[in-house]
């Protein structure tokens, strides 16, 4: 494995850590959804450098496509911000 | 020799593609407004996915050192750069249009609104 | 051989730049003021990601990795459509 796939993986991680962290404490659930979505790009990234493109093809339409819209479904019924 | 050639001309593309990538984030982050940080959105998103489609399809067209698995690498990056042509600024307007139906965001240095006086949204 | 080394020469150097630009985009997903700024800028990540990933096909030598870029262009633009059509319809209704 190449130096750069290794920092590549590295940089991905912690981002993914950072969104999650801050999807969490997000107190209107919208932008807890988009910061959900740079979580799963993040992942995207890293099953791509670890060589695993047909994970990428099943995790990307799940994680970006699906996930997002029954969230912003759900929310649309209820309400928008957390008390 | 025509191989060397597409070689030059791929690499120059991504080249291309990657500083219209960094003035497009230098935008999004520099400029004031919603409104005009979707131009620089837009011009990262043509310039700088587009762009270096079309010059990693020539590459892979070149690169012979990929073995026959380059052809399904440069037609499918071709298809990528076709269908991010048609979707991006699709989604640009989409998003432009709902926000300011909406009031989501400031409009705020302004001069003049053509789409207020032609009623909300301009449809 | 030498073209080989010419594309990976060139395509490493590349690589710092495309860090630089996610990393803008990450700062302006973090602390955008408007929910639409947020979502531009997530878009704007999604498709530069899957033309580096176009990039990285070529200079990690595996061509067939190359079809993971389209799913994720064409989904991100899904999450742009969806916010949108939330925006809409609680003004027009629908």
């Amino acid at each position: 494995m190449e130096p750069v796939a290794i920092l590549l993986a590295t940089a991905a991680a912690l981002l993914s850590v950072i969104a999650t962290y801050l999807a969490i404490e997000a107190k209107d659930l919208l932008v807890a959804t988009v910061f959900s979505a740079v979580q799963s790009t993040a992942y995207a990234l890293m099953y791509y450098i670890l060589m695993a493109p047909d994970i990428v093809l099943v995790y990307v339409p799940v994680s970006v496509g699906l996930l997002p819209a029954v969230t912003i479904l759900l929310i649309k019924k209820t309400e928008r911000y957390e008390r | 020799m025509i191989s060397l050639l597409l070689v030059i001309l791929g690499l120059t593309l991504i080249a291309i593609g990657v500083f219209f990538d960094f003035v497009g984030a230098l935008g999004l982050l520099r400029l004031p407004n919603f409104y005009t940080r979707l131009h620089a959105a837009t011009a990262g998103a043509i310039g700088g996915a587009v762009v270096p489609m079309l010059g990693a399809s020539l590459l892979a067209l070149g690169a012979e050192y990929l073995g026959p698995q380059r052809f399904f690498l440069a037609g499918a990056a071709f298809a990528s750069s076709i269908l991010l042509m048609i979707l991006a600024q699709a989604g640009s307007h989409a998003l432009a249009r709902a926000t300011y139906i909406s009031q989501g965001a400031p409009l705020e240095p302004i001069e003049y609104d053509a789409l207020r006086e032609r009623g909300r949204g301009g449809s | 051989m030498e073209l080989e080394y010419l594309v990976s020469t060139v395509l490493t150097i590349l690589i710092p730049f495309y860090l630089t630009s996610f990393l803008l985009y990450i700062i302006r997903v973090v602390k955008g003021p408007t929910l639409s700024d947020r979502v531009l800028a997530v878009d704007s990540l999604g498709y530069d990601l899957a033309a580096f990933m176009v990039v990285l096909s070529v200079l990690l030598k595996a061509p067939l990795m190359i079809v993971s870029a389209l799913a994720l262009a064409l989904w991100v633009y899904a999450l742009d459509i969806y916010v949108a059509k939330y925006l809409e319809a609680r003004e027009m209704g629908g």
